[in-house]
């Protein structure tokens, strides 16, 4: 268990003799998200298999590289594709990456998320910027012995979503003239969608979008002591009494045209923290 | 060794330190520890020498089980427990359960440190347990049932007994302090609720929220065990007023409870008999 720490030094090492930098932020993109990486100057992009201890990404749509470089001249290190329990891997390998991006020096973590909405009052295509969440995956990236040297036994998780990066969010959108939702998102384990019943049961225990990834990455993150900022997209409405089969191509869709609401906020507020940095 | 035979030889091992047949097995939770301080002529024995014992790492936790006379009865207590988020699996966690059962222990009392959801309760109080939610996503009877564990599908209609229950309750009448009676919703941890999850824990009818418990009452119900339940009310988990929390305040709340708890404990230990 306590092995954690040496695959993350190792990782780290692989990852520092491509590149030297050290990274502002580390950032997970999701589904459908992948082409945000054209706005970046790269430096390095490395894939997964090459790094040392890094699992494969076998999802639709996710590349499978961390792609190192400047982003508006900021140094970011940026997952093109990210890992989900329903690939069937552990908690823990799902967010060996987040502690990586701890360990190259990134005080911030951005992640952003394809999700299904289930607040009536939100559209395809819409952003939500994450306020808090429900863990309905089962299971716990910190299950076990916890090694001091990472984080604390028992993180607080009582603001998870930094609340001045939500502001700044809120504000871009604001700005920029395009909507965007602050709520509660759900991860559950998937891969299957969700029955009517499931999605009438999640929005009465007070979800507004759900999703099958982010809260393990969140986790880890608070345990590591990065600030978080989470973004969903919301790619199809889940409304239980007028539910409509999802289609995965049309899932994708949804997600590519929100691409230039999603790079905004990840793009402002990168060059806050920056300015945070340097102020 | 199969599971049954793990119980037996541990509970051989157990009767060379200490021959008498305990009546009650007391799991003593975060910062709770003392109680068993409080033992006549205490016998001491380690997990580490206990056949199926894991070792402990909680935080407030010591690890090692505790034989002796509590208001006048045999009883063995865990000054420390196991959790499902140190990575135990259900059934080990609650294997103590069955060894203190096969020792003689008939009725159980659990204890532990809990987040408050109900907006009636404050900081210290205690709340006997009345019912639980388990929402640790695992269960300690998962697999393939020995004949010798008990039945395959036991009833859990009313895991906490409700004359234990109201034994402690009018002990606490009597000491003047406020005791609540509610449920308990077993989470896995290790990290703490978000404001979020505290509301649907709320939402949904818990008025405690903890990390441990609900597979050792699991396992005592399907061992037929009386089962007693409390929780200290360490911190206020209000989702629209949330402070942060942290593993050591709950741990300094739950010592200051001590004594509360101690007179809940013997009125059940008489109660049991």
């Amino acid at each position: 268990m306590l092995d954690l720490f040496d695959k993350i030094a190792e990782a780290t090492a692989h990852i520092r003799h491509h590149w030297e930098r050290e990274p502002v932020a580390g950032i997970i993109l999701g589904t459908g998200l992948g082409n945000f990486v054209e706005h970046l100057e790269v430096e390095a992009a490395i894939d997964y298999g090459d790094i040392p201890h890094f699992p494969t990404s076998t999802a639709i749509s996710h590349r499978g590289r961390l792609v190192c470089g400047m982003l508006n001249g900021v140094p970011v290190v940026v997952m093109e594709g990210r890992f989900h329990q329903y690939e069937g891997y552990s908690m823990k390998q799902i967010t060996l990456p987040v502690r990586v991006m701890k360990a190259l020096g990134a005080g911030t973590l951005l992640v952003t998320q394809a999700v299904g909405g289930m607040n009536p009052y939100y559209k395809p295509g819409d952003v939500m910027v994450i306020d808090d969440h429900i863990n309905l995956m089962g299971d716990n990236p910190l299950v076990g012995i916890n090694d001091d040297r990472l984080g604390c036994r028992f993180p607080d998780m009582s603001a998870p979503y930094d609340q001045e990066l939500i502001g700044v969010g809120l504000e871009i959108a604001r700005r920029q003239n395009f909507v965007a939702h602050r709520g509660v998102m759900v991860a559950v384990t998937g891969p299957n969608l969700e029955t009517r019943a499931e999605y009438r049961f999640l929005r009465a225990i007070g979800c507004d979008v759900v999703g099958m990834s982010t809260v393990p990455e969140v986790i880890v993150a608070v345990h590591c002591g990065l600030r978080v900022f989470g973004v969903s997209v919301i790619t199809d409405m889940c409304l239980p009494d007028a539910l409509e089969e999802a289609v995965v191509d049309h899932i994708i869709a949804n997600a590519n045209s929100a691409q230039p609401k999603l790079t905004a906020l990840v793009e402002g507020v990168v060059a806050h923290l920056c300015s945070q940095q340097l102020g | 060794m199969s599971g049954f035979e793990i119980v037996e030889s541990a509970a051989a091992r157990l009767r060379k330190h200490w021959p008498h047949r305990p009546t009650v097995a007391i799991v003593l939770g975060s910062g709770l520890g003392e109680l068993a301080d409080q033992f006549d002529e205490p016998v001491q024995v380690d997990y580490s020498e206990i056949p199926g014992f894991v070792l402990s790492t909680a935080i407030g936790h010591r690890g090692r089980l505790v034989f002796g006379h509590y208001a006048g009865e045999p009883v063995v207590a865990m000054q420390g427990r196991f959790h499902l988020y140190e990575g135990h699996k259900a059934s080990v966690a609650a294997l103590p359960i069955r060894v203190m059962h096969a020792l003689g222990a008939q009725a159980l009392v659990v204890s532990n440190a809990a987040g408050g959801l109900n907006p009636n309760y404050r900081v210290g109080e205690l709340m006997v347990i009345d019912d639980h939610i388990n929402f640790m996503f695992r269960g300690p009877l998962v697999g393939l049932n020995a004949p010798e564990w008990g039945q395959r599908f036991p009833d859990m209609s009313a895991p906490y007994d409700k004359r234990l229950a109201d034994a402690a309750i009018a002990a606490a009448r009597r000491g003047d302090f406020v005791c609540h009676r509610g449920v308990y919703v077993g989470m896995l941890g290790p990290t703490y609720e978000t404001r979020a999850e505290y509301r649907m824990a709320r939402g949904m009818g818990g008025d405690v929220v903890g990390m441990s418990t609900v597979p050792e009452v699991i396992v005592a119900r399907q061992l037929g065990m009386r089962v007693f339940g409390v929780s200290v009310v360490t911190n206020a988990c209000s989702p629209d007023q949330l402070g942060t929390t942290s593993g050591e305040a709950v741990v300094e709340v739950a010592n200051r409870e001590a004594e509360r708890l101690a007179t809940l404990v013997t009125a059940v230990v008489e109660s049991a008999k």
